[in-house]
């Protein structure tokens, strides 16, 4: 049997190709995804070993809000330096400083990278991690070096100027060497300048203070009994790691960062697998039916239904097994490409050779195996019920599967319970509600076959051929050849569905994902509109590099002509609910938004649900107004007081004053509180926007200039914008994280069209016959052509038409549902479905131009007598 | 009388000239046609007989331009078919040429009256009305124009068959055993139509037929064997053929 499988397999090259490209690219994504992830990973730890390799212990700020919290540390003083100094066994300390900055050009053009850019401070040359290979590191204050990958990239000499922008008024610094870290040329896209420490402690905002100290063993001293020395002479406030804890330290910390991304990525991949899964499914089905007479041969020639099952699943194994391994290599290939998507975007990440580790090899070939013959194991339970008749004659119907006893039914259920429970246990809570409403189904139906008296219920599938009849009428203007695509597309309307399904699964997602994004925009405009009232915003030109200087508020407030500038300041602490016993934490790492309250009134209007704009005005330093999401996620009413843990270290305990009602902004967070208290209490120096309004009777174009001259002087990481120019801003910013996502939707687009040239291979060929005859009287092959291109065009709009209305439908729901709350406007972008309706359209005729051809090139005689 | 502007008369509408065809080469070639020179003559109807092998089939598919000879010359209602491309002949069977298939071939997503009307929908010519009701009135399915192949009985399928070859007025009909597929009533059914056409139309026919009694319908009885006309003639009678067929064994 199993040299059947392997020779069948070889007459149907076509098929076992087209079929095989459905797991290959799903594979390929995942492979890719992990070789990608990996590689990073991999090169980030090499960098971080070579960092930390001549340090022998590393002493930094402990954070006080936990791991991964974006909080800032409070720096480390002089004093604690020279306290390390004089620990036993110290041969050497160094303060460090490494904070993030704006570099840019003398013409004020940002030095572009997605990845945030820092400013860290020369080291003595024993703890030194660059090295120069063009000039040298820095001397004077008015020096500076940068790593070797944004001098290539940017294009940067030895002797050209930069300007370095951070929490004090912007310098300029001579580039006076161009460095490697630690042996790499790039720091995963991060942009490194190179300062004395002076430099970088003015750059940073804290002078005479440092992020973290080097500290070197003296001989015979091993960096564990070096660390607990300088452990036992510092406060428990610092955290003390060897150099090599600190590497691994590090490398963890990016790691689970980059978990995101591979997360991301494993999501399109998995909708890639789902797609061919479709594609699998409907082929074997195809096939199965087709080879009924094959069947009914060998179950006649004495060949058990046992056997005629392992033929079809062993296909479906070699098919797997196939694609997988292509598809694995094909990740090998496709992890650059993703790199160079992400690059394209914005996102350099560091990739030193390929990295494929077992673990890439064992999942990317078991999931895809096993989508495979899971795949094509239904459609081998029907090939078993096919009866010795069917080699007979033509028209022998499969059998309906026999109806389950009691005691099967008794057992099934268990088996479902089990598997759900599982499912949730193991997998999570999505997976296992989707197995739960599969199951659902599949008893509802079972039921409906039980009251019939085991008659398999109806397919309903009146949907497919009312659908594709409606979508047929676009061709029928071309005469006879439109009219038989349009029946012939739903002349099995299981098939179409399953074909037109595959399309379905990417086209609705796209179609999902852009009407949420719509919405985003619709919402964010409509909230500007409604609730600012001042003229211009200022944030950082990339408000994913962090915020502005505090400095830049009582700067604007100087220029003539400027009314009101009303500073915001974004920082975070740990709450505890002090009206309950024992003060639980109810929210760790909870952020929190700082207003200037009489200012802020002027320019912005507050949705209240408990207060006015009096009580902002009377927030004072413990008065906290709290988000209507975050008190009702944790019963929290006016009165009630709370302990925040700040990230300086500090308590302060606050008295809830107001609720605000949901803002879609994003302006307000769990909690409000006055920017006076997050300054002092919290230590945030930084500032997230100003909002300015003009003086009355000021001529605003002129204000806004003087505003743009300062920033562009003293604060080039900063702009100024109009409410209209900063929605156009968010917008830019959701299009281009959209495009991001079509592109990796694509890959699962093409994989559904693959399906569709199979579908209508299989169908074709099946209507050899037929299609003889056309030929036969007088149809031409452009005709054959014509025909078969409009059948491919209604499937594909078919998958097109329900993606798009899924797509939408689910979208409003999650906006309805999910987001109600949060002042969300549904938004639907009709241009872009009317666009991803053609998309589908071209789709569907490129998908049939070898279906097409083939159909077309068909020798008439031997069609005929094809039977 | 709606066929006589197809020639009546003795004029040839197909004529074949030293026809020989060919497969494969070398040793294992095989002659399935070996010079046959024919002609058939307007408003008559030819039967064509011969056992499995004789080349029957073949003929029939080189005088219709499905197939082209290895030698020897077709042409057609004043066309000469081997010098025409894959487009031209294609228009030719379009235009010229009804066919009618021993396993009906109908479209099974068509209904009945678009599956007659599908000669005319392909070429995008408009239906003469008054001949179409003719036809469907001569064929009898009338009240079953709007059903579907599948709704039909084998004899009602071929009607249909019958009706779509003649829809285009063709210079010829080409039957390949029109009665194979059928029981001896729709059988007879079905050749009393060609019969019909033939006699009330003026339509020329050509079958192809293993089945005596089929043969025994036309006026011209050709019996091939071996890739050769073994003979010519009237075709009187059914026990004649018989005894033709035994002759050749």
């Amino acid at each position: 049997m199993s040299k059947l499988v392997l020779r069948g397999f070889a007459q149907r090259k076509v098929r076992a190709l087209l079929t095989g490209i459905a797991i290959v690219l799903g594979v390929a994504l995942m492979a890719g995804t992990y070789i990608l992830t990996d590689t990073i990973n991999h090169a980030f730890a090499e960098v971080f070993g070579n960092a930390y390799r001549h340090k022998a212990v590393v002493v930094s700020a402990r954070e006080t809000l936990g791991k991964g919290s974006e909080s800032q540390t409070y720096p480390i003083s002089a004093a604690t330096l020279a306290r390390v100094r004089s620990v036993s066994g110290v041969a050497a300390a160094s303060g460090d400083v490494s904070t993030r900055a704006t570099l840019l050009t003398t013409g004020g053009k940002r030095i572009s990278s997605a990845a945030p850019s820092l400013v860290a401070a020369v080291q003595p040359p024993r703890f030194e991690s660059f090295t120069a290979v063009q000039g040298h590191l820095p001397n004077a204050a008015n020096e500076m070096a940068i790593d070797q990958a944004t001098a290539k990239r940017e294009h940067l000499r030895v002797g050209e100027q930069l300007v370095i922008a951070g929490a004090a008024p912007a310098r300029r610094y001579t580039i006076v060497g161009i460095a490697k870290f630690a042996g790499s040329e790039s720091f995963g896209g991060t942009s490194i300048a190179l300062l004395l420490p002076a430099q970088a402690q003015y750059v940073a905002g804290e002078p005479g203070e440092y992020d973290s100290i080097n500290v070197a063993a003296d001989p015979g001293i091993s960096p564990e009994e070096l660390a607990s020395r300088v452990r036992a002479s510092l406060p428990s406030t610092l955290i003390v790691r060897t150099g090599a804890q600190e590497a691994a330290n590090q490398t963890a910390e990016l790691e689970e960062k980059l978990g995101f991304l591979r997360t991301f990525l494993l999501v399109f991949a998995y909708v890639a697998l789902v797609v061919g899964a479709f594609i699998i499914f409907n082929t074997f089905s195809i096939t199965v039916a087709q080879r009924m007479r094959e069947f009914g041969l060998l179950r006649t020639l004495g060949a058990s239904r046992a056997q005629i099952m392992r033929s079809v699943v062993e296909e479906g194994l070699l098919l797997g097994v196939a694609g997988s391994v292509v598809g694995l290599f094909a990740g090998l290939g496709l992890a650059p490409a993703l790199d160079g998507l992400f690059k394209a975007f914005g996102a350099d990440l560091p990739d030193n050779g390929t990295v494929l580790e077992t673990r890439t090899v064992i999942v990317s070939l078991a999931v895809g195996i096993v989508i495979t013959v899971l795949a094509g194991f239904f459609p081998a339970m029907r090939a078993t019920r096919v009866p010795p008749m069917a080699a007979m004659r033509e028209g022998v119907q499969i059998p309906p599967r026999p109806l389950p006893t009691r005691r099967a039914l008794v057992i099934r259920f268990a088996l479902y319970v089990v598997a759900v429970v599982a499912l949730r246990l193991f997998v999570g809570g999505g997976v296992a509600l989707v197995a739960f409403v599969v199951i659902a189904i599949r008893a509802v139906r079972l039921r409906v076959r039980l009251r019939r008296g085991g008659e398999r219920p109806p397919r309903h599938y009146r949907v497919i051929p009312a659908l594709g009849r409606a979508i047929g009428l676009i061709v029928s203007w071309r005469g006879i050849t439109g009219r038989l695509a349009r029946e012939n597309s739903v002349r099995q309307p299981g098939r179409t569905l399953v074909t037109a399904l595959a399309l379905t699964v990417g086209l609705g997602l796209v179609a999902f994902i852009s009407v949420l994004a719509a919405g985003t925009k619709a919402t964010i405009d409509q909230a500007v509109s409604r609730s600012f009232a001042g003229n211009l915003i200022v944030q950082n030109t990339r408000t994913g590099e962090g915020g502005i200087p505090g400095a830049i508020a009582p700067s604007l407030r100087s220029i003539q002509g400027v009314g009101t500038v009303t500073a915001i300041a974004f920082t975070k602490g740990s709450v505890r609910d002090l009206s309950q016993p024992g003060a639980p934490v109810i929210d760790e790492n909870s952020p929190l938004t700082g207003i200037e309250p009489q200012s802020f009134n002027r320019m912005y209007k507050v949705e209240w649900e408990r207060g006015s704009a009096a009580t902002l005005a009377a927030l004072g330093q413990d008065g906290t107004v709290l988000s209507k999401k975050f008190a009702s996620a944790h019963h929290l009413r006016v009165g009630q007081r709370l302990l925040v843990l700040t990230a300086s270290g500090h308590h302060v305990t606050l008295t809830v004053q107001g609720i605000i009602k949901e803002e879609a902004i994003g302006l307000f967070s769990n909690l409000t509180i006055s920017r006076s208290l997050a300054r002092s209490a919290f230590g945030q120096r930084e500032d997230g926007v100003d909002f300015i309004s003009y003086a009355a009777g000021a001529n605003g174009t002129q204000v806004h200039d003087s505003i743009n001259a300062l920033l562009h002087a003293s604060f080039p990481q900063a702009h100024a914008q109009t409410a209209a120019q900063y929605t156009q801003e968010v917008s830019n910013k959701v299009n281009k994280l959209l495009l991001l996502v079509y592109v990796l939707l694509a890959l699962s687009v093409i994989v559904s069209l693959f399906g569709i040239v199979n579908t209508l291979v299989l169908s074709i060929y099946e209507r050899t016959h037929e299609l003889g005859m056309m030929r036969a009287i007088g149809a031409s092959r452009r005709q054959i052509r014509q025909m078969i291109r409009y059948e491919s065009l209604i499937t594909s709009l078919i998958g097109g038409v329900l993606g798009l209305v899924i797509g939408v439908v689910g979208a409003v729901l999650v906006a309805t549902l999910a987001l109600s709350g949060s002042g969300y406007v549904v938004s639907i972008p009709v241009g872009t479905l009317f666009v991803l309706l053609i998309a589908a359209a071209l789709a569907g005729l490129l998908a049939a131009k070898l279906p097409a051809r083939r159909a077309a090139s068909l020798d008439v005689l031997g069609a005929l007598a094809s039977e | 009388m709606a066929g006589s502007d197809v020639q009546g008369g003795s004029q040839a509408i197909v004529q074949a000239r030293d026809l020989c065809r060919r497969y494969g080469a070398g040793e294992a070639a095989v002659d399935a046609l070996a010079g046959v020179t024919v002609e058939f003559p307007a408003g008559r109807f030819a039967a064509i007989m011969g056992p499995s092998g004789s080349g029957k089939s073949t003929l029939m598919h080189l005088l219709a331009g499905l197939d082209r000879p290895t030698s020897g010359t077709v042409s057609l209602a004043g066309v000469e078919l081997t010098e025409l491309d894959d487009r031209a002949l294609t228009q030719l069977r379009r235009d010229r040429i009804g066919f009618i298939f021993q396993t009906f071939n109908l479209l099974p997503v068509l209904d009945a009256e678009e599956n007659i009307l599908l000669p005319l929908s392909i070429a995008g010519r408009d239906v003469d009305r008054d001949w179409f009701d003719q036809l469907v009135q001569t064929v009898g399915i009338r009240d079953r124009l709007s059903h579907r192949p599948a709704e039909l009985s084998g004899g009602q399928q071929q009607r249909v068959a019958v009706a779509r070859a003649l829809i285009s007025r063709p210079a010829v009909v080409f039957a390949d055993e029109p009665s194979g597929n059928l029981d001896s009533k729709s059988s007879g059914d079905v050749l009393e139509l060609l019969r019909h056409a033939v006699d009330d139309f003026g339509q020329t026919v050509v079958m192809v037929t293993h089945d005596a009694h089929a043969a025994s319908f036309a006026d011209r009885l050709l019996v091939l064997a071996d890739g050769r006309i073994v003979h010519d003639g009237e075709a009187s009678s059914a026990e004649q053929a018989l005894d033709l067929m035994k002759a050749i064994g």
